[in-house]
């Protein structure tokens, strides 16, 4: 292995590795760790100059090289050998569902569908349609959560599935809330549905009994078409005024942040939210404080408008239908941009391998 | 377009950045915010670790390239480094499931056997010993669907999956060992070993052996055969009531609640290092770095390193109370502390604590396992709990 190593700087070989200048201490286990994932390539190619002082340039590169190597050698697709990204719409896996796809959530199992008015569950390993729910004639989003899943209905409704139970009737946990629930979010206690018109938002908190009690706020939004928990709060865009807004626990606004006008569905990276505009631009937000610290405009972007996060990519389905645009998260370096399905795609997830997207009028789901 | 050119088309594209609270603020630089980082080469590096919050620079637009990095400096970037790679790599993230759970009303529940004590994931059921029932129960994580049950598992205490089958110990004495094949319909288990040490309260494999704490004083090592029974070495020097036992990739370790002590053990089951830790300690868990052990009877968590055997701190506080198992999911431990109808949960990485939290009245959380999405428990007289 040495002798291999060394090979790379002319057949010259190293105390440590192909470095001639590193002892073989302790030390040259660390240096070559580093050496062999790329994260240096020393000072030379036969020179690694332990004694040398890092300078906070150097210091980004290491540390920006690491990240990107533990993430990629951690992944469930290196460990499956999966590194491919699919080509074309004709690779996909397609399972048709009973009725129209809306959305799609993974519960790192399986994913989840609603097509109103069924909620079904499906296989993640082998696409296999496994078991459908009914019952929920307005089926918008899914969250999945507390071992249930849930699911807003646009009339007002949050329908529960209980998956440990034989598949059946949908259970209405909650109605009443504000018009035209969308999209939904958990922070571990309450469930937070964004209401898109008349705009606002409601805070559902589960307890022994049904019906849950709901909280719906008016104050502070007008059109919520995306929410989010980032392990510390929830975050709401706004469609038309182009807003996003952290949100305090009792549903009070703590920041706004002026973005685009018509956004997106937002995903988190752990660290950033990439907002999707149909001004053919992704926004990058880093949740810690607020900040936009980049926008996206290469990479095939006409018409962003969904968002979603695998662990490593970030992917956006483009509105157009031209492209869906693949990103490294870490450093926001395009992967490509792949001919999406010949369909509106109205959700997307991922289960940490693959990501599932959401093709109504297919009355599909393909696994990308 | 090469990388450098597409980093500078990216940033050309910054037209404003809005801070917050909309206060806009001209952020345009050279590299992102930053108007000192004049090699484009190096730009995307320096961006990486910008948006994930690892450097914020040393001013709102100077990023003092040239500068050198001093030890502190370099163990905050390190740190973050860390934190950041686990936040972005793990399950949760992928899954959008950041969430802590909050109470008792956000579990999962699903009825298993009575008196489930031990649990444990395979990746994709969770296997939970329960001694009142002399069972064990397969539960299905991803719908919480209790799918079958496997009888005759004699005061069932603890459980392993390992080699495509489920080891279980059985608190009796002498001790037994049974073994379930998952790929069979469910039935009675077999046993595979009676000979072990008295009273195994926990069970560990080393990819070649499994490895039982027995409460009577003694550790046992039993080595797979192609039919039962299985052979058993029974270890009592230097034992007097061994009740937690983990394998660190390297080493087998015991937890001696009479002694109030870790210790490492080598292949054949000898004691190579004694760490003194709280009082009574019982089921740890490692992290891939330090054993945590809960320490019952001094309300405390003992953090040791596995490379030396250091004790790195004793944690308190955190409502721990009598705490008793501890379960690590990648980036979170959890430690159940049943006399408080509790669990406590830290930040693996540097130790902090983020929070208890109630797992209902008279619940009495016992065991505890990650599948790495969520935590499983064992509760009161016939639950388990998705955390």
């Amino acid at each position: 292995m040495l002798a291999a190593l060394a090979g790379t700087a002319g057949g010259v070989s190293g105390l440590c590795g192909p470095f001639i200048d590193v002892p073989d201490t302790p030390f040259c286990r660390s240096i070559l760790e580093i050496f062999t994932l790329g994260i240096t390539v020393g000072t030379t190619p036969t020179t690694y100059t332990p004694d040398g002082v890092v300078n906070r340039l150097q210091a980004a590169v290491l540390l920006s090289r690491t990240i990107d190597s533990v993430l990629d050698r951690g992944s469930r697709a290196a460990a499956l050998g999966q590194f491919w990204n699919p080509g074309n719409p004709a690779v996909l896996g397609y399972t048709t569902l009973p009725f129209r796809p809306i959305s799609v959530k993974a519960d790192g199992e399986n994913i989840w569908v609603s097509n109103p008015p069924a909620v079904s569950r499906v296989r993640a390993s082998d696409g296999k349609l496994l078991e459908s729910w009914t019952g929920a004639p307005d089926a918008e989003f899914l969250l999945v959560a507390m071992g249930k899943v849930f699911v807003t209905g646009l009339n007002g409704s949050l329908y529960q599935v209980d998956p440990a139970q034989p598949a059946g009737s949908v259970t209405a946990v909650v109605t009443g809330l504000g018009a035209h629930p969308f999209r939904i979010a958990y922070d571990g206690g309450r469930i937070w549905t964004a209401n898109i018109n008349p705009g606002s938002i409601s805070i559902i908190s589960p307890g022994p009994s049904i019906p849950w009690t709901a909280t719906t706020i008016t104050a502070g939004f007008t059109d919520p078409n995306g929410i989010l928990y980032d392990g510390s709060h929830i975050w709401v865009t706004e469609f038309q005024s182009g807003l996003l807004k952290k949100v305090g626990p009792s549903g009070a606004v703590l920041q706004t942040v002026t973005l685009e006008k018509d956004i997106g569905r937002p995903a988190f990276d752990g660290a950033n939210l990439w907002v999707p505009t149909f001004n053919q631009a992704v926004l990058i937000v880093r949740a810690a404080d607020g900040r936009l610290v980049t926008k996206l405009r290469e990479n095939e972007l006409i018409g962003p408008s969904i968002a979603a996060f695998d662990g490593r990519r970030m992917l956006i389905w483009n509105a157009d239908f031209s492209a869906i645009s693949l990103w490294r998260a870490s450093d926001m370096t395009p992967i490509g941009a792949v001919a999406p399905p010949s369909d509106v795609v109205t959700d997307i997830c991922s289960d940490g391998l693959h990501f599932w997207l959401a093709l109504p009028n297919a009355g599909q789901i393909a696994r990308f | 377009m090469n990388r450098s050119a597409r980093v500078a088309t990216i940033f050309a594209l910054v037209l404003a950045a809005v801070l917050a609270g909309g206060a806009g603020t001209a952020l345009l630089g050279i590299c992102g915010p930053f108007t000192d980082v004049s090699d484009p080469s190096f730009c995307n590096f320096v961006i990486e670790i910008f948006v994930l919050g690892i450097t914020t620079g040393t001013t709102p637009t100077t990023f003092d390239p040239a500068a050198p990095v001093s030890r502190l400096q370099m163990a905050a970037l390190l740190s973050r480094t860390v934190d950041a790679t686990l936040a972005r790599g793990g399950r949760r993230a992928a899954l959008d499931q950041l969430w802590v759970t909050q109470g008792a009303e956000n579990l999962g529940l699903t009825v298993v056997g009575s008196g489930p004590v031990d649990v444990r994931s395979d990746g994709s059921d969770i296997w939970v010993a329960c001694g009142g029932a002399d069972s064990v129960t397969r539960v299905h994580a991803s719908t919480g669907r209790s799918l079958e049950s496997w009888s005759g598992a004699a005061a069932a205490s603890s459980v392993i999956p390992a080699m495509g089958r489920v080891v279980v110990t059985g608190s009796t004495a002498p001790g037994r060992l049974f073994s379930i094949d998952p790929g069979q319909p469910a039935g009675a288990v077999t046993t595979v070993a009676s000979s072990l040490g008295s009273f195994p309260g926990a069970i560990t494999f080393d990819g070649g052996h499994f490895w039982t704490a027995n409460q009577a004083g003694s550790v046992s090592i039993v080595t797979p055969a192609a039919a039962p029974p299985w052979d058993v070495t029974n270890v009592t020097s230097g034992f007097q009531a061994p009740a937690g036992i983990l394998f660190d990739s390297a080493n087998v370790w015991v937890t001696d609640a009479g002694a109030g002590s870790l210790v490492k053990l080598d292949s054949a089951g000898s004691i190579l290092e004694t760490v003194t830790v709280g009082s009574s300690p019982r089921h740890p868990a490692y992290d891939g770095a330090n054993i945590w052990v809960p320490d019952e009877l001094s309300d405390s968590v003992s953090v040791v390193r596995a490379a030396t055997g250091a004790l790195l701190r004793t944690l308190t506080g955190n409502a721990l109370s009598h705490p008793l198992a501890a379960a690590f999911d990648g980036q979170r431990i959890l430690v159940t502390s049943p006399s408080g109808d509790r669990v406590s949960l830290w930040k693996a990485a540097d130790l902090t604590p983020i929070g208890s939290f109630s797992t209902g009245a008279a619940s009495s959380p016992h065991g505890a396992c990650s599948d790495g999405i969520n935590f499983w428990i064992t509760l009161g007289s016939n639950q388990l709990a998705r955390f």
